[in-house]
């Protein structure tokens, strides 16, 4: 199989659905000249034109309200949001009038909506270039979560975003735009609520999002050199969020660690950490762990940025507690 | 129509209110604003208005006393001539059959530490009947669900009364100490079981003390020594974790007998192994005259150990070594016999560091022997009962397996149990023992 970059992959996505589908079209800051700060989008605009590939000002509430208006009216609008932290300008274009029109126009209206943007640190970005806000719109019902792990995820995640009738956010990763995966040349989707297992393992269960599925997956390997095994799990989308292979997993390995690069506190890994605790409570051995980014806004200093997130050290350490039966916490 | 005086609710889950003094006696007159009496809640001290204008005919409970809210506890008439003197039926706490004479001074009650206590436990009394006091001194530590506290003797004088005995619980409110401003001649000593039930006198002059220190000092001084006494496993539960909690269950193992030889908590399902190996209680009592317990570890780490001991600590002895990790595991201060290569060396091994193993003179009678049969070719080894508990070390493969053989009499059976886990654990992870 090929191995092409996430961007890549992302592009191939938007083509062929535009491609397919005459009613997708793309929105947003510097999306088609400049093709975005991270080239995700170069050469789109050659092929679908401006009518398709629309440039706007600098007014991210602006071009999110037209979207939601396109959407409901018969377009599948992408909308790119250049950094994940200006999600804050959308909120309410988001989550009081995407999410909710179709429940509140008593299923008359659809929001077909796609909105495409990042999260991630350690790309020397500082606090409001940095952040992992996907937190924030899980917690609304209405809208669906995805967050690609990979080119392969990030392609077959993102078709099966635009062909979904109801608002999807996905966030990639900044850091792996150049990250290359292997991907098929043949179509493919990834359905929305289905874990994937990277690794199989008996001992210790890691869950891991986006870029920390790569984290856990290094941990996996080291922890396997002293006779650990780890199982690394990608939920791929958090709503829908697969419970079922997690508590699986959870069930066998009565150990887990849910690590997650939005911040710790009131964090998805709490979410998580709190499904297994409820629904896998006697087959725990340890109590499950989450590993977020540290609650303090991202610092732009490098090496106290790279402290803030979670890495494949880190992960192994507490790994290794819980396998030991030490005492996390004083009870 | 005398107008009834009730004790009122002043809090929202207040059930008794305990009357701290009287305002007025039976035969005074009395108007409606007047401050009639002063109750203590768990929150507070307040004072009560009569409510109606008339004379106090009957005081049903006197100061001192604790009474259900709602309950009668005066009556105010129109004349001061049905004056009641006798002691009402509210007054329940004082029965007349029982009550004895207890000295007339200030009473001292058990404090009300927290919002839902209902008694509190005298840990221990400063003074001694007879004893002088001033106000500001310690005169005794309660315990609560939360903390010990000290709590001061609030009056100047002498302790005529202690009414309850250290170890006790004494209901909120109850009267516990009477101080008087003389020296008592027959200061009391009594315990709540044995002591006659508190009948202050009338003159007794509660509200001084109410007034001047109407909550107890709070929990600064609570005893860190009686907190570090209670450790985690004496609140009665285990811990365990929930899979092991539940396979336990389902297996039918009891998780109070693993914390009975000490195995350290908290427990996880590799633990339930160890519990499975313990004797059954009934093999216990009747077993046989010997016990013999074998462990096999795939890998020691002890022979590293020691050099890293050599090369770190500068504890260049790996006899000393594997004597204190035997004695460690023993968890007390032992003599520990070792024989190796048919050569015995004795040693002292205090409690602590490593370092501070001593040898001892081979006359010593050992409480541990550890043979250390590592470097020859013996493979089994079923000696019988020493003079002391005998660990017996042979090589296995690249393990070691270690055998412990003793006399009923010398160990229990889950003593025994619990010498041979300590110990393997030790030789399979010398290092978690520094930890």
């Amino acid at each position: 199989m090929r191995n092409i970059t996430l961007s890549q992959a992302v592009n191939e996505a938007l083509a062929e659905e535009m491609r397919r589908d005459e009613t997708v079209f793309i929105i947003g800051e510097d999306v088609a000249e400049a093709g975005t700060p991270f080239k995700v989008l170069s050469g789109l605009v050659e092929e679908f034109g401006t009518s398709r590939v629309v440039d706007t000002p600098i007014a991210e509430p602006g071009f999110m309200g037209i979207a939601v208006g396109a959407a409901m009216t018969g377009s599948r609008p992408v909308v790119d949001l250049m950094f994940g932290d200006f999600i804050y300008l959308v909120m309410d274009q988001l989550c009081n009038q995407a999410a909710k029109t179709h429940y509140m126009s008593g299923g008359k209206l659809n929001v077909p909506l796609v909105l495409r943007t990042n999260l991630g640190a350690t790309r020397r970005s500082a606090a409001q270039h940095s952040q992992s806000l996907h937190a924030l719109v899980a917690h609304i019902p209405g809208l669906k979560v995805a967050l690609p792990s990979s080119a392969y995820e990030a392609k077959g995640l993102m078709k099966t975003a635009i062909r979904d009738n109801n608002p999807v956010v996905i966030f990639e990763d900044k850091l792996m735009y150049n990250d290359k995966a292997p991907v098929p040349e043949e179509e493919y989707l990834i359905p929305f609520g289905q874990a994937n297992i990277k690794r199989e393992g008996t001992d210790i269960t890691l869950i891991g999002t986006s870029s920390m599925v790569q984290i856990c997956e290094k941990a996996a390997e080291i922890l396997a050199r002293e006779g650990i095994s780890a199982e690394v799990i990608d939920p791929r989308t958090i709503v829908p969020l697969d419970e079922e292979t997690l508590l699986k997993s959870a069930r066998k390995t009565s150990r887990v660690i849910v690590v997650d690069e939005g911040h710790q506190t009131f964090g998805i890994t709490g979410e998580i950490a709190s499904r297994i605790n409820e629904k896998a409570f006697y087959h725990l051995d340890a109590p499950v762990l989450r590993m977020g980014a540290m609650d303090v806004p991202v610092p732009f200093t490098p090496a106290l940025e790279d402290l803030t997130v979670p890495t494949p050290e880190a992960v192994v350490e507490n790994a290794r507690k819980l396998m030991s039966g030490e005492m996390i916490h004083a009870a | 129509m005398p107008h009834e005086v009730i004790m009122p609710a002043l809090g929202m889950a207040q059930d008794t209110g305990l009357i701290v003094a009287w305002h007025k006696s039976p035969g005074d007159a009395v108007a409606a604003d007047d401050v009639l009496f002063e109750v203590e809640t768990d929150k507070a001290t307040m004072e009560v208005a009569a409510g109606a204008d008339g004379f106090v005919t009957q005081i049903r409970a006197h100061a001192g006393s604790e009474v259900p809210v709602g309950d009668v506890i005066a009556l105010i008439g129109d004349s001061s001539e049905a004056v009641h003197t006798e002691e009402g039926p509210a007054d329940a706490t004082a029965p007349a059959a029982t009550a004895v004479e207890l000295p007339k001074g200030n009473n001292v009650i058990m404090p009300a530490l927290g919002m839902a206590q209902d008694t509190g436990l005298i840990v221990a009394w400063h003074k001694a009947p007879g004893d002088s006091v001033a106000a500001g001194d310690i005169l005794f530590e309660v315990e609560t669900d939360k903390s010990t506290v000290e709590v001061e003797a609030g009056f100047d004088g002498f302790v005529a009364a202690l009414l309850a005995e250290a170890g006790e619980e004494a209901p909120v409110g109850e009267t516990i100490a009477v101080i008087t401003a003389t020296k008592p001649d027959k200061p009391v000593q009594a315990s709540r079981a044995s002591a006659p039930k508190v009948v202050p006198g009338p003159a007794a002059e509660i509200s001084a003390r109410a007034a001047e220190t109407p909550a107890p000092k709070p929990a600064k001084a609570a005893t860190p020594a009686s907190k570090a006494a209670a450790p985690v496993a004496g609140t009665g539960r285990i811990l365990a974790s929930p899979k092991a909690r539940r396979l336990a269950l389902e297996q039918g193992l009891d998780l109070n007998r693993l914390a009975e030889t000490g195995h350290p908590q908290p427990y996880h399902v590799a633990d339930l192994e160890t519990l499975k190996s313990l004797p059954t209680k009934g093999l216990e009592t009747t077993g046989a005259a010997t016990r013999r317990l074998t462990a096999e570890l795939p890998s020691e780490s002890f022979g590293g150990f020691a050099a890293w001991a050599a090369e770190a600590a500068g504890l260049k002895d790996a006899g000393a070594l594997l004597a204190g990790l035997a004695a460690a595991s023993l968890g007390r201060e032992a003599t520990v016999a070792l024989e190796r290569f048919g050569v015995a060396r004795v040693f002292s091994v205090p409690v602590g560091p490593l370092g501070n193993i001593a040898a001892a003179s081979l006359e010593t009678a050992p409480d541990l022997i550890v043979r250390d049969l590592r470097a020859s070719r013996i493979s089994s080894v079923t000696l019988g009962a020493e003079d002391a508990p005998t660990l017996t070390l042979k090589q296995a493969g690249d393990g070691l397996a270690i055998t412990l053989e003793c006399a009923s009499h010398q160990m229990t059976a889950a003593e025994a149990v619990a010498l041979l886990s300590n110990f393997a654990g030790r030789m399979e992870q010398p290092l978690r023992h520094l930890l």
